[in-house]
């Protein structure tokens, strides 16, 4: 669960590929038949041209496939590539992080900040030519706010008090009974379903395989773990892409994904090696760019810091060494990561050393005034020093002191786990471990699946250090509320921290519409949390794509965020030459 | 014992041996550790409602084995899936949504028989012939380079040799570098099916190397055996041609370990081929296994065993019927 997964936006490059199914949808698209048929006939020449136009196929090469086609039902980054391709939502983030009008044209908030209120562009159709109205918007909605038997992420977008009114057709008010800060923020997933059609389904058993939206794109054909095909929509009310088509391509093997690249089977591939780079970068033809993610991710290591009193009375086993819970040992931890060196040689350069639980790449929420902990093994034996935990015994590893309570675990000596799904976990475990081992703390390291992970994780609590991560929204809010006391038992925290003053300034920004004001207070909070150390935030991993620059021209790379699941790019990008 | 009761008896015992499968594999998935309704939506956001909501749609509310409570003793997991399947209801998948498990092990099955059946005829082909010749020539620089070859290509690693093979395949000779088709060629029958043949080359070939060394290693062990026989001795003393000795004497004999060895292999062929796969992004079997674990994806993966316990089952059967015609003796067993 948890990291891997938010999928949302995220941005961890997981490959849960779906495999053979028999899940083929066609549709025929009248955007791509009724173009180009009417082609100039040549005298003495009856054939007309094909119906493929000038603009191509532009052919990407990923490592996922969908899992479902229901924007409620998804879960992966692949999920949501296509669901923005097709669909459109009231407000989207763009490349520079920015919170910018797509079917809004324009939104605001009453006086008292409790009735937010978004005017519609005038024509957006769907893709079977039914206009797009503010009914539209209060169904998907409403639909979305009470999904919670049902739906994967949406209905966590809500608070449940919304009062949805659509009081014209261009007009939609959303009214809640407490202010919120983060309006945007939970607009930008909401794609905007066309109720004519949903209205008559079940929406939780809906396979959705037309996926009528009203996007800049129209799906062709939907294969599980092979495939997914689209079509430009000619008609789009936003202006049609260049391209006729766009294809991506199931490669599990980021090797092959890498040669597909250079043998030119495919003119884009997302989620390669870092360790590729080098020899993509060779070729005069391909083109590598880097940037921040769309949904900013972020690697941690977790300390299992719970309390007794805190432990969950139904779930917890609670079972993480004493001596973590003491800070001194946390904070000689801290000064044993060069997290530069890990950025280096894990991630070949591509990554921003992290403070706390919010991401580098979450602009103006990422408190860039802290000055972290050096890497000083020196420093980190004087702290233990300090502390009273010495190597009495002689074998290299140190003891909890005696007045310390640490039952039959007087060894520093902890467990660290890490997820088999994870590239570079098995060099940031070892790394870790000759680096603590410096200091006296030993490190037994296990691999375990993530869904074994998840169990002996949250909320069970059972285990000492676990490397693992998270993908972000663009608000940082949910990210922030997994360190609150209230999310212990709900699996939600990994650490059992419990800090009240934390939790006081969590609340408090929840409702506060004020932006600047809302800034200062996460950014507190990521300073309590930088001294009080429940993770230590090794780095932030960067995005990075590869185009073959002979085929296609005009992909978007020069902002701060890099992103295929953004349809900017292929929105705009034309055949080479 | 007459041959047809001796077929009734392995009949039914095969068929025991599946029902005990089919047992030991349900509770099996249910002794790891993870909770489905957890882990096929991996999201710490999920809300104790859905939880609930999926665990009930799932069946997962209700005892294991025995339901004590209210709904009587045979409404638990266990009895509710044994129901369904005696009704060739494999049940519906929990992480790919709503689709039922049937017609997803249908078109992986399908995507791995395209690969897997070229792949173990081409093997069994040549790694007999190559079995047979190195034996024939023990000794020679012939057997010595066909040992070397089959030795070479059982140890390397699948996965390596497939990304060797796909690095020069697709470089040198313009072959595709995975998928099972071009997409969007839409260019007729015979256009579409030289496509996937070209598709097949690249894996078929991989696995074909991968598995002709056992055969190969197994017919020259074999056939050295049987050659150093009386009978032999015998038969070239009637002044039998070597082609005559080896098609009336030896092949026959030697053939029993390779039968074996084809029957297991043959009834492991719907686990697929889990590497070849991978690397080709083929979208057969193994991978649909593979996930389907990661998953806890329990419908999902009894139905998977289920068919590789029948399809063992039913190779074993069949090398043993084999053997009652390859060799007499085997009756008495």
């Amino acid at each position: 669960m948890r990291h891997r997964t938010l999928a949302l936006l995220l941005g961890l490059l997981m490959v849960l590929a779906a495999c053979g199914d028999d899940d083929t949808t066609s549709t025929t698209q009248p955007g791509t038949e009724t173009t180009g048929g009417a082609s100039t006939t040549v005298p003495g020449d009856t054939t007309t041209a094909p119906p493929t136009a000038e603009g191509g196929t532009v052919r990407i090469g990923w490592g996922g496939s969908p899992s479902s086609l229901n924007p409620g039902l998804g879960e992966l980054t692949e999920d949501y590539t296509v669901y923005e391709l097709i669909y459109n939502t009231p407000i989207t983030l763009d490349m520079d992080g920015n919170y910018v009008s797509e079917l809004a044209t324009d939104w605001s908030v009453s006086e008292d900040g409790l009735t937010w209120t978004m005017n519609l562009v005038d024509g957006a159709t769907f893709h079977d030519g039914t206009p797009l109205t503010s009914e539209d918007v209060k169904y998907t909605l409403e639909l979305y706010r009470d999904c919670s038997d049902w739906c994967v992420y949406m209905s966590s977008y809500f608070d449940g008090d919304e009062v949805i009114e659509a009081p014209d057709p261009t007009t939609v008010t959303i009214t809640k009974e407490a202010p919120t800060g983060s309006f945007e923020g939970r607009m930008v997933f909401m794609y905007i379903l066309p109720k004519h059609i949903w209205e008559g389904v079940d929406p939780g058993t809906f396979d959705n395989t037309e996926m009528i939206g009203s996007g800049s794109f129209t799906l062709v054909e939907h294969r599980q773990g092979e495939y997914v095909r689209l079509a430009s929509n000619g008609d789009y009310w936003g202006g049609a892409p260049v391209v006729d088509e766009v294809i991506f391509q199931t490669f599990e093997n980021a090797d092959a994904r890498v040669q597909a690249l250079i043998n030119g089977d495919v003119d884009m591939i997302t989620e390669f090696p870092s360790t590729a780079i080098s020899t993509l970068q060779s070729d005069p033809n391909i083109t590598v760019a880097t940037g921040e993610p769309l949904a900013p991710d972020l690697t941690d290591i977790i300390f299992n810091i719970t309390e007794p009193e805190n432990c969950p009375a139904e779930d917890g086993i609670c079972s993480g060494h004493p001596a973590l819970r003491d800070l001194q040992v946390r904070l000689a931890l801290a000064h044993a990561v060069d997290k530069q060196q890990l950025i280096d040689t894990l991630l070949l350069g591509l990554g921003t050393p992290g403070i706390a639980i919010v991401p580098t790449g979450l602009g103006v929420w990422f408190n860039n005034t802290i000055e972290d902990y050096p890497f000083d093994l020196d420093e980190a034996n004087r702290i233990l020093d300090e502390a009273g935990y010495a190597d009495t015994d002689g074998n290299g590893i140190r003891e909890c002191p005696a007045s310390m309570d640490c039952g039959d675990r007087t060894e520093l000596s902890l467990r660290m786990n890490f997820p088999d799904d994870s590239d570079t976990g098995p060099r940031l475990a070892q790394t870790l471990a000759d680096w603590w081992e410096q200091v006296g703390v030993e490190v037994q390291i296990q691999v375990l699946d993530p869904d074994t992970l998840t169990s002996v994780c949250c909320p069970s609590l059972d285990f000492d250090v676990i490397l693992w991560g998270w993908g972000s929204d663009p608000d940082p809010g949910f990210l922030l509320s997994a360190l609150t006391c209230d999310e212990i038992p709900t699996g939600l925290s990994e650490s059992g921290y419990c800090n009240p003053a934390y939790d006081e300034l969590f609340y408090a920004q929840q409702t506060e519409t004020d932006l600047q004001a809302r800034i200062d207070m996460v950014h507190e909070m990521q300073q309590i949390l930088w001294e009080d150390l429940p993770y230590i935030i090794p780095y932030c991993a960067l995005s990075s794509e590869a185009f073959r620059n002979d085929r296609y021209i005009g992909w978007i790379t020069d902002t701060t965020k890099l992103a295929l699941e953004d349809p900017s790019s292929l929105n705009v990008i034309r055949p080479a030459g | 014992m007459t041959r047809g009761s001796l077929f009734l008896r392995k009949a039914l015992w095969a068929v025991v041996t599946i029902f005990v499968v089919v047992t030991f594999n349900f509770f099996l998935f249910r002794v790891l550790p993870g909770d489905p309704a957890k882990a096929g939506i991996k999201d710490p956001r999920l809300s104790p409602e859905m939880v609930a909501a999926l665990q009930e749609r799932y069946g997962l509310d209700k005892p294991v084995l025995f339901n004590t409570g209210e709904g009587g003793l045979f409404d638990s997991q266990y009895f509710r899936y044994l129901g369904a399947l005696s009704q060739g209801d494999l049940g519906t998948s929990y992480a790919y949504r709503n689709r039922p498990v049937s017609s997803l092990l249908g078109t992986a099955l399908v995507n791995t028989l395209w690969l897997v059946v070229p792949a173990d005829i081409l093997s069994i082909i040549l790694g007999v012939l190559l079995g047979l010749v190195a034996a024939w020539r023990r000794g020679t620089k012939l057997d010595v380079g066909a040992l070397m070859f089959a030795l070479f290509t059982w140890a390397l690693p699948t996965f390596f040799l497939g990304i060797l093979l796909l690095f020069f395949g697709s470089r040198y000779l313009g072959l595709p570098t995975g998928g099972r088709i071009t997409i969007g060629l839409d260019q007729g029958l015979w256009a579409t099916a030289g496509d996937v043949l070209r598709h097949l080359v690249l894996p078929t070939l991989t696995f074909a190397l991968v598995l002709l060394g056992e055969y190969m290693l197994i017919m020259r062990s074999s056939v050295v055996e049987v050659f150093s026989e009386d009978y032999i001795l015998t038969a070239k003393a009637k002044g039998l041609n070597t082609f005559q000795i080896i098609r009336r004497h030896g092949f026959r004999n030697a053939m029993l370990p390779l039968v074996t060895l084809i029957a297991l292999n043959l009834g492991f062929t719907v686990s697929g081929a889990i590497q070849v796969e991978t690397v080709f992004s083929w979208p057969g079997l193994g991978k649909l296994t593979v996930d389907a674990v990661a998953q806890r994806d329990y419908p999902l993966l009894q139905g998977a065993f289920l068919m590789l316990a029948i399809s063992v089952v039913v190779a074993n059967l069949a090398a043993e019927l084999i053997y009652l015609r390859l060799d007499p003796r085997v009756t008495e067993a």
